[in-house]
């Protein structure tokens, strides 16, 4: 296990004060929500500094964590002293809050034990409902699925893994499968609602339901932007040239035969209209020309650059005015 | 809970088939029926019906509903703040699908 500099994460000093240490925090939790930021390493920064705040501005966990003294050096191979925090009391148990979903790292974990769990993963408050009749709670999950998934329909397995209680009041994680039917035409950001699928009901009231958010595997070929799909198609300077033909592979699996005309430049972006994600408004698939020239290794090849350069008077800077 | 289905589970896609009533909005995003009525007042949900009983939330309630609660959870930003917060949010998504649009036709 590796130790945690809080003030380094943070960015302050070891003196710092309270109000220093929650205007940092402020800043920092600003920057990188993962709902602001979406830079990838966002959600993981947005913990760090979660978590290094639930212990900085704690009067209790801060000082016990400093009093591990200030030689440690972030990622240095850490393993708590034994009774390290012997004469704290920590009026909470522990946990302090403060984290997108919940979690921390282990390190948090062996110092401050693991916090009271949040039922239901990402879905924050527990419902305090009157009556002995209630629905479960609803369960939220992100799945990836496959682009092709989106334009084919598709069936699913899916592990969701969820931490409960066990009977001695630890905290376990439950793997749960599921088959699901992916429907065909949804889009990443959409959520496919489970009903009946959430958490169990007390007395007569039904079981909650599942929403799983969905979001695309990154894929090599395609971007996305809504229901519009693009394709980038790289093609040699003579095909562009002259005009051919060419096959173009489609998220759903199938090949298109697409004419390039005569004298495409780059950049040029071809609209199959209705070949983007299906629905009943189904977006396009937008195919953008790109020129690929193959390098000059051979002397033929090298020749047949110059044969072209004799051929054209083709200054292509002429607007540089260079 | 943990037992394996053999049947496949068919959901309904929320952004285009559900619309939610406040009660079912309120217990999908984890958060009280008085946040989201004074989200609506401030105009960051904009349901349809005239009165809280009748309001029927589109689709995309529901993701904006989860950021809403996230953001001021998370940040602890007040109402009018949320709601700037969030029309910034999608302006500047807007923002990016338009450059995802343009590096596709610039691309040399």
């Amino acid at each position: 296990m590796k130790f945690k500099d809080y003030y380094e994460t943070l960015g302050v000093a070891r003196g710092a004060t309270e109000a220093d240490i929650k205007s940092a925090y402020r800043k920092l939790a600003r920057k990188y929500h993962p709902d602001v930021n979406k830079e990838k390493d966002a959600e993981e920064r947005f913990k760090e500094v979660g978590e290094a705040y639930a212990v900085l501005k704690d009067t209790e966990k801060r000082a016990a964590y400093d009093q591990m003294g200030s030689n440690w050096k972030s990622g240095q191979d850490f393993t708590p002293p034994p009774n390290w925090n012997e004469g704290f009391e920590f009026s909470d148990g522990g946990f302090g809050g403060g984290g997108y979903e919940g979690d921390q790292s282990e390190f948090f974990e062996s110092l401050f034990g693991r916090g009271k769990h949040r039922q239901g993963g990402r879905s924050g408050h527990s419902r305090q409902d009157q009556g002995m009749h209630f629905k479960g709670q609803d369960h939220h999950a992100k799945i990836l699925i496959d682009l092709a998934d989106a334009y084919n329909g598709a069936k699913r397995t899916i592990a969701l893994h969820m931490p409960t209680l066990d009977a001695s009041g630890h905290v376990i994680t439950q793997e749960r499968k599921l088959d699901v039917s992916i429907p065909k035409g949804i889009k990443a950001g959409q959520n496919l609602r489970l009903s009946g699928q959430g958490g169990p009901g007390m007395g007569e009231g039904g079981a909650g339901d599942l929403y799983l958010e969905i979001d695309f595997h990154p894929n090599p070929i395609y971007r996305v932007d809504g229901k519009d799909v693009y394709l980038d198609l790289p093609l040699a300077p003579w095909e562009v040239a002259l005009g051919t033909t060419v096959k173009v592979p489609t998220p759903a699996g199938t090949t298109l035969e697409l004419t390039i005309p005569a004298n495409t430049i780059a950049g040029r972006k071809m609209r199959l209209k209705g070949k983007g994600i299906p629905s009943k408004e189904p977006g396009d698939l937008y195919v953008v020309t790109i020129i690929a020239t193959p390098p000059a290794d051979t002397d033929a090849q090298k020749e047949a650059y110059q044969a072209f350069e004799k051929a054209f008077e083709f200054n292509p800077r002429t607007h540089l005015k260079g | 809970m943990t037992q394996t289905n053999i049947t496949w589970i068919e959901g309904a896609i929320v952004e285009n088939e559900i619309h939610m009533s406040i009660v079912e909005l309120s217990q999908a995003a984890s958060t009280s029926e008085e946040l989201i009525m004074a989200w609506v007042t401030e105009g960051v949900l904009s349901p349809t019906g005239s009165s809280p009983q009748d309001w029927r939330f589109g689709g995309d309630s529901l993701s904006r509903t989860k950021t809403a609660v996230r953001l001021s959870r998370d940040l602890e930003i007040n109402t009018p703040g949320l709601a700037l917060a969030l029309q910034l949010l999608d302006q500047i998504s807007d923002l990016r699908a338009q450059l995802v649009r343009i590096a596709s036709s610039k691309k040399d």
